[in-house]
């Protein structure tokens, strides 16, 4: 048999997988639903809501909530009166200059001047819409202590508002509206959010991440077996051990797109029958994206997949016991019709699962691209079990030189990595046609940080780090930079999936985490059960002694 | 002073491999080994130093890197400033996405020529230069291991040449060069 994993990292993982669990239950009682502010000056502030949920009275009854929470936000002395507006302006930019827009960022780049740049959020129904204005209550202390920089401007508006509000900085300096406005957005003052939208879309996260790792290891092997190629047959085990585990992304994806055909959740908003029929765009994709044409594509998907993925561990075992070519010419047969599949599948699937979240917007890019991301995370965790194995002594045949052609692989999709981001990128902003453009809008406005921070470490250190040769070969810098990229592999899923999901309202906390460890320790404990199964060499596969002798 | 060089021929990579690795066990230093095509695994037995092209290659690249920005930034910003994609902003910064295949390659273009050049100049074979190998038909099927007795003080030439022919040498030369 293969390799038994220690029953002290079989504990670790369980650990994990635990840890991970409480820390994802514990970061479900975590989740908000934001408002957003837009100062118009010292004492009104408008607060809007991007977007609006399907179980509204649920909704309604928080909203209310947080009303007297907002009243009595600012202590005794202001008083606040909110003006309800929500339902009057369906469209959270009409009516307001949209420059306020970019509540969180400074000008959105050149291609921001869009007004409809909220649009596709628009079709979710009408926005949270309140026109707050304050009132300082204690209006002589105020203007005793009121050395205030604005006094003269608070004076003006006095003439055409009703109320009273004078002393603009009241007391301590502040500015009641700017800081009413801070509370909305660091969440202070925000509405739980009943409809779980974090967990689901991490699911759907994770469930797409560790489902691409294990399809980036069975598409390499697919790979290897086409081109009949000899230098990594000792490693081959490993890439069959870790598409094994591609039943726990599937398990996962199952369950994110179950729920969100029966409404339980709106990740995708084709599959909300008012929008599918009211929306023109969403309409006219009518042919492609329905639940049923949706379902028979993912169960071809997942069968296909999954039964090629049993179908090559089946019959290299039986190579095993056998020996001969036959096997060998069979493989190498039925992997081209896999390949053929794969080179379908992997871009089709994209656009279903991913792509289809932006309903509107639509890349003929984007199936290469999420391809590519796939192929790298696969690849840095067949990295990261080569080594492990060979740390533990199992893999006695891979030396120096497997494993710098591994490096190799993982410098050069790194690489295809960035050169398809990049490509995708380029077009679109060079274009700046609005239903293209929206989607990169929405990333820089609201992810920007995170968007290009994970662009610039997938990109830059790899190319640094991995040109060298010493380096491809050196374990630790492997693992070091291998991890990060990683995760920063993970974040561009996180990328792919949240602004389409969960809007302006993302955060990082226990629940990404929590997930992300339960994820990952599932996912190794699946693959080491995988490893296990069988020897770690293909004792008689043709091309095994040129692999052994492998060196360059 | 003049030098004594010795010549072994060989007909297959495998045996000159050999017969290198024969040579250095003894001590004997191998000046130089011309072959028709790069010999796999010759220069860690005759103790090649590790080639610093790359290092080359990366300030080429480097080199035309910044060329390209400085030739872009002043033809499509400070000349005759460009509305790009329907963004007039002209600064360079905000203008980067439509620079970077220009900037790409340009850099490959300079990477690639002098890495060529200077590999030409570096093994003296730019056009023109006269040939250096010992033989013609080292550009063709044979093999030469170079000796120079300069390099090898503690043996003699009699004694190199002993051990050449212990190797499945197919001709021997030796030769007096000034």
């Amino acid at each position: 048999m293969g390799f038994q994993v220690s029953g002290k990292v079989k504990k670790i993982l369980f650990g994990l997988v635990g840890l991970g669990v409480i820390l994802m239950v514990a970061g479900i009682f975590t989740q908000k639903r934001y408002l957003f502010p837009e100062v118009h000056d010292d004492h009104h502030l408008t607060v809007i809501s991007n977007y609006e949920g399907y179980s509204e009275e649920h909704y309604q009854a928080a909203l209310n909530d947080l009303k007297k929470e907002v009243e009595g936000a600012l202590g005794e002395d202001y008083v606040i009166h909110i003006d309800d507006k929500s339902g009057v302006c369906t469209d959270p930019t009409h009516g307001h200059d949209h420059e306020a827009e970019g509540h969180d960022h400074e000008g959105g780049e050149a291609t921001a001047d869009h007004g409809d740049e909220h649009a596709d959020h628009a079709h979710h129904g009408p926005a949270v819409l309140w026109h707050i204005s304050i009132e300082a209550k204690k209006q002589e202390e105020a203007h005793a202590e009121g050395e205030n920089h604005e006094g003269g401007h608070a004076e003006e508006h006095d003439d055409h508002n009703d109320h009273a509000s004078h002393g603009g900085g009241h007391g301590h300096g502040i500015i009641p509206a700017e800081e009413l406005a801070s509370m909305f957005e660091n969440g202070k003052l925000s509405v739980k959010d009943a409809e779980n939208r974090r967990l689901w879309s991490n699911l759907l996260v994770n469930g797409f991440f560790f489902f691409g790792i294990a399809l980036g290891a069975l598409f390499y092997l697919g790979l290897h077996y086409a081109t009949e190629s000899g230098w990594g047959v000792v490693l081959l085990r490993v890439f069959e051990g870790i598409s094994s585990a591609i039943w726990l992304g599937m398990a996962a994806l199952f369950v994110v797109l179950l729920a969100s055909t029966f409404g339980m959740t709106h990740i995708y908003p084709w599959m909300d029958n008012d929008i599918a029929s009211t929306d023109a765009i969403i309409y006219g994709k009518g042919a492609y994206l329905n639940k049923t044409f949706f379902w028979i594509r993912i169960a071809a998907y997942f069968g296909i997949f999954g039964s090629f993925m049993m179908w090559f561990r089946k019959t290299s075992r039986r190579e095993d016991e056998e020996g001969g070519v036959e096997l060998h010419f069979k493989l190498y047969r039925r992997s081209a019709l896999f390949l053929v599949f794969f080179a379908v599948f992997s871009s089709t699937m994209a656009w279903d699962i991913i792509m289809s979240i932006d309903t509107h917007w639509f890349s003929t890019l984007f199936g290469w691209y999420s391809f590519s991301g796939i192929w790298l995370s696969g690849m840095i965790m067949v990295m990261m079990i080569t080594l492990y194995l060979k740390s533990k002594g199992s893999l006695e045949y891979v030396n120096e030189n497997h494993i710098h052609d591994v490096g190799k692989w993982m410098f050069a999709i790194s690489f295809l990595w960035s050169y398809l981001w990049f490509s995708q990128f380029m077009l679109i902003w060079y274009s700046n046609i609005p239903e293209e453009v929206t989607y990169f809008i929405a990333r820089f406005n609201d992810y920007k940080y995170i968007f290009m921070g994970m662009f610039a470490v997938n990109f830059v250190l790899p190319m640094v780090f991995f040109m060298s040769r010493d380096t491809k070969r050196s374990a630790p810098y492997l693992i070091v930079i291998g991890l990060i990229i990683f995760i920063g592999h993970w974040f561009d899923v996180f990328c792919m999936v949240m602004p389409g999901t969960v809007f302006a309202e993302w955060d990082y906390g226990m629940l990404e985490i929590g997930m992300f460890m339960a994820f990952l320790g599932g996912f190794l404990l699946l693959v080491f059960k995988g490893l296990a199964s069988a020897p770690l060499v293909q004792k008689n596969h043709p091309y095994l002694q040129e692999s052994i002798h492998h060196e360059f | 002073m003049a030098d004594k060089v010795i010549y072994a021929m060989y007909d297959d990579d495998d045996t000159t491999k050999d017969a290198a690795k024969h040579l250095v066990s003894k001590g004997v230093h191998v000046s130089e080994v011309y072959s028709p095509f790069p010999i796999h695994g010759i220069d860690p037995i005759i103790g090649v130093k590790h080639t610093r092209l790359g290092i080359n290659a990366f300030l080429y690249g480097i080199t035309g890197t910044m060329l390209a920005m400085i030739a872009i930034r002043f033809m499509m910003i400070q000349d005759w400033p460009m509305n790009i994609g329907g963004k007039p902003n002209f600064s360079f910064f905000y203008n980067i996405p439509s620079f970077v295949p220009i900037l790409f390659e340009f850099t490959v273009l300079c990477a690639a020529h002098g890495m060529a050049f200077t590999y030409l100049l570096r093994n003296k074979t730019l056009p023109g230069m006269p040939a250096r190998n010992p033989d013609p038909r080292t550009t063709d099927d044979r093999f030469v291991i170079e000796l120079k007795l300069e390099d090898n003080h503690g043996f003699t030439a009699e004694q190199l040449t002993a051990w050449v022919k212990e190797t499945e040498i197919v001709e021997l030369e030796e030769k007096v060069i000034k």
